[in-house]
């Protein structure tokens, strides 16, 4: 009590409690052995890493188990482990033993993980919990050691089956090594690290300080944003490769920058280049040019003095917001095309002739700003109905004093209370310059218009997805992000500079 | 300025417009009134006609829609084919995906942004700054469409179902929102909690959980309307799984594809085939489709609308 009170009662830091366990000094040894913990850490975390890599899967021994496999998928699915094998097996050429012994090895490993994990967290907690984290890490290692040598028995198993050839084995356990000995390394450094701490009965309380619990808690968080977020980004590779879809980068595909000098050394691709480009900036270039709208439509919105209507305009302008944009292209069709609402009405006023407004391909650029207009403007313009009634009142009376007119008032009084939120937005929509997004260009393309409305977002999608082009579409979408990031610290470093205030 | 204060600003505007209206109109006003009122009439008309207009397409007659028969009233009223679109497997399995999508993403997602919120106010925390922003980082650059694709394809996740839940569920900006409402909770309902013996974990589920409603119902709402919608990541990474597309996808591939309409009225099976042989119109079906993908979003918007508003302001004095 006596500890913990005071630390509140001096207030360190807001949101810390000072809940602080105070060790003694530590010994020598105990100093090593914290420095040896970091070995064991960054090995234990190799090694779970490793069970996810399918070109080191050590698993993989012979060539027709597919070379996408991990070490860990091996263990997680026997179906997909022996889905290329069937024949062999069904025929008796190979023994199907050696691959259930395979894939039961193959598990072991992941249950080696989970000790590692357990091992890893533990690892942070006070002397006792070292001592035993260890020791649960020792045990992952010898799980490690026996899924290496299921694997390697499963393999002499394999060679001695009828007509091993027809898998195409290989001479030994691949990546065997490598595995071995980071796994001893890791048992001899758990078992130092052991003896360096002091004994059981000596080791004090189990417990964790408070920094680590609350690390541990946000570790699966960090461990999915650098899974989802970071790891992409060694994608980048393929960028100077030449790839092609499904199959294995190897040293000899590397092409440097060709991919890069390809964008304007081949004609072909130069011409779809700035085509593209030419299109997401006129798209981009259109929203900016009509950004002030929903200011405008705020502004005039909150002239109207009746409540319900206002209410209701508010609520029905802002539902298409809500709505994807293959439900837009919906409505498009069900107004637009052939047979939809315009024609229909023109046929039955007496006018038969029928035109599928979708397939026409002339301002383009224009009709999609309306789409989005249409989609976007009442919801954007919610912000600025919130600044106008967060405009103090007394502004507008003093102006109507001084004989201000509505329009006066707008210009005098609204305007420049609202400016501040549109250069933002505006700041904002200058750094996504490149960024249409590709959902409303993908739907809304046709064989007629995709020449007018094809954007990055959208060329990188066909290019990569549809065409199967990797390296370049990894390339546009590489200088893309690129050229994004510049955009938006440049627009933050504008705005510090002018506003004093950052947008990021 | 917090939404507390633009609701009170709000009523305040009303006793002021209340005041104001006693002000006889000039000529100008009249004019300015009615050209206003008629602007948004109509531009709100745009917003409601098309979503009507779909609507009595799919409750009147296929004979009459296919004539073109049906334009500003619905005509010889059936439920038909929604009964139709009933037997359609293909239509029910992506209503599925998305139903669980929507719930199990959403669910992950808001709690995930809770707890990392609230650690994040934690001083304490080991490296709080450097892992704070590790995350929030990943808010300004992307990798793109391709590295992401083939990300997902290395770590097993394309044609799964999973790749719609597991990637999205760390959301740093969700996260940073639930931050800055949580620093504006009184720090000493944690204290007194902490010094009753309270851990983190508890503090956080009965303290910090039930306080932070507001913000997370906003993030709740706009996380399910986001996977509702999704689109992308069906096409891009399941494109190879049609049992997986979802609700948008699917009807994405209707819209597009006269073919696969033929094949969805000639029945993959028996069954399908006498059940829509019945509408046989691309027309009916694409608008009942459509209907079934927008009833849920039309029935929940009303409810959600104070919280959507509520969210584009916590975005914009998100610091």
């Amino acid at each position: 009590m006596s500890k913990t009170s005071a630390a509140v009662l001096l207030g360190n830091s807001p949101g810390a409690y000072g809940r602080k366990k105070f060790e003694a000094e530590k010994t020598p040894a105990e100093k090593l052995a914290d420095i040896l913990l970091w070995g064991v850490r960054i090995l234990l975390i190799a090694e779970i890493v490793l069970l996810f890599f399918p070109t080191l899967n050590p698993a993989r021994i012979c060539g027709k188990i597919n070379k996408n496999m991990s070490l860990f998928t091996c263990g997680t699915s026997y179906d997909t482990l022996i889905s290329n094998l069937g024949r062999a097996l069904q025929r008796g050429w190979v023994d199907e033993a050696a691959f259930k012994l395979l894939s039961g090895a193959s598990m072991l490993s992941i249950v080696a993980a989970v000790f590692y994990i357990v091992g890893g967290c533990m690892s942070l907690g006070s002397k006792k919990m070292k001592k035993i984290s260890v020791l649960v890490t020792t045990g992952g290692t010898a799980l490690m050691l026996g899924c290496l040598f299921g694997i390697k028995s499963a393999h002499g198993q394999l060679l001695l089956s009828e007509r091993p050839d027809k898998v195409v084995p290989f001479e030994a356990v691949p990546h065997f090594t490598l595995f071995l000995v980071l796994t001893i390394i890791l048992i001899v450094l758990c078992l130092a690290v052991f003896f360096l701490l002091p004994r059981f009965s000596d080791a004090g309380e189990m417990y964790m300080e408070d920094r680590f619990k609350l690390f541990l808690m946000m570790l699966p968080v960090i461990v999915l944003s650098f899974l989802f977020a970071y790891l992409p980004l060694l994608g980048w590779r393929y960028a100077f490769y030449d790839y092609k879809a499904g199959e294995t980068l190897t040293a000899d595909k590397f092409v440097g920058f060709k991919w890069f000098t390809e964008l304007v050394s081949s004609a072909g691709t130069k011409k779809d280049i700035l085509r593209v480009i030419k299109n997401t900036l006129a798209m981009s270039g259109l929203g900016i040019a009509t950004s002030w709208l929903p200011m405008v439509f705020a502004m005039f919105l909150t002239e109207i003095k009746n409540n319900s209507f206002r209410r209701f305009v508010q609520t029905f302008t802002t539902i298409p917001n809500f709505i994807s944009w293959v439900l837009v292209y919906a409505i498009a069709l069900a107004i637009f095309s052939t047979d939809g609402f315009i024609n229909t009405l023109l046929k039955s006023m007496g006018n038969p002739a029928t035109t599928n407004y979708l397939m026409d391909s002339s301002h383009m650029w224009l009709k999609m700003l309306a789409w989005g207009t249409w989609k976007g403007l009442g919801w954007s313009a919610i912000i600025y109905i919130a600044a106008i009634s967060g405009i103090d009142q007394s502004l507008f009376e003093a102006a109507t004093v001084d004989g201000a007119g509505r329009f006066q008032k707008m210009w005098y009084v609204t305007i420049p209370s609202l400016i501040p939120t549109y250069m933002v937005l505006l700041l904002m929509s200058v750094a996504n310059i490149l960024t249409n997004g590709m959902d409303q260009y993908l739907v809304f393309s046709n064989a007629k218009n995709a020449q007018f409305i094809e954007v990055l977002d959208l060329y990188v999608y066909n290019r990569g997805i549809g065409s199967g082009l990797i390296p370049l579409s990894t390339v546009v979408g590489m200088l893309k992000s690129l050229i994004s990031v510049i955009l938006l610290f440049s627009a933050n470093g504008i705005s510090k500079a002018v506003r004093g205030e950052s947008i990021v | 300025m917090s939404f507390a204060d633009y609701k009170a600003r709000r009523a305040e505007d009303k006793r002021f417009s209340k005041t104001t209206t006693h002000i006889k109109l000039s000529w100008q006003d009249v004019v300015f009134n009615v050209l206003n009122y008629l602007f948004f009439g109509l531009f709100t008309l745009t917003c409601i006609f098309p979503f009507y207009y779909i609507f009595i397409n799919t409750i009147s007659s296929p004979d009459l829609v296919v004539k073109g028969a049906i334009t500003f009233l619905p005509k010889n009223l059936t439920i038909q084919n929604y009964v139709s679109m009933g037997n359609v497997n293909d239509l029910w399995n992506s209503f599925g995906v998305t139903i669980l999508r929507t719930v199990l993403g959403t669910a992950l997602m808001v709690f995930t942004s809770g707890l990392a919120g609230y650690l994040m106010t934690k001083q304490e925390m080991w490296h709080r700054k450097f892992w704070y922003r590790f995350l929030v980082i990943t808010m300004y650059f992307n990798a793109g469409l391709i590295p992401a694709y083939l990300n997902l394809l290395m770590l097993n996740l394309t044609d799964t179902f999973w790749v719609y839940i597991i990637p999205g569920i760390v959301s740093p900006y969700n996260i940073i929102l639930v931050k800055t409402y949580v620093e504006s909770i009184p720090h000493e309902i944690e204290e007194s909690a902490f010094m009753d013996g309270a851990g983190y974990w508890t503090i956080f589920s009965k303290i910090i959980w039930p306080l932070s409603k507001p913000i997370l119902a906003t993030i709740t709402i706009f996380g399910a309307v986001g996977h509702w919608n999704s689109f992308q990541d069906s096409l891009i990474y399941n494109a190879n799984t049609p049992e997986l597309y979802t609700l948008q996808h699917r009807l994405y591939v209707y819209l597009n594809s006269s073919s696969n309409l033929g094949a969805l009225m000639n029945g993959a099976s028996a069954g399908d085939s006498a059940a829509v042989a019945g509408m046989l119109n691309t027309k009916v079906i694409q608008y009942t489709i459509s209907m079934v993908t927008i009833i849920p979003i039309l029935l929940v918007y009303p409810f959600m609308q104070r919280y959507f508003e509520k969210g584009i302001m916590l975005g914009a004095v998100k610091g």
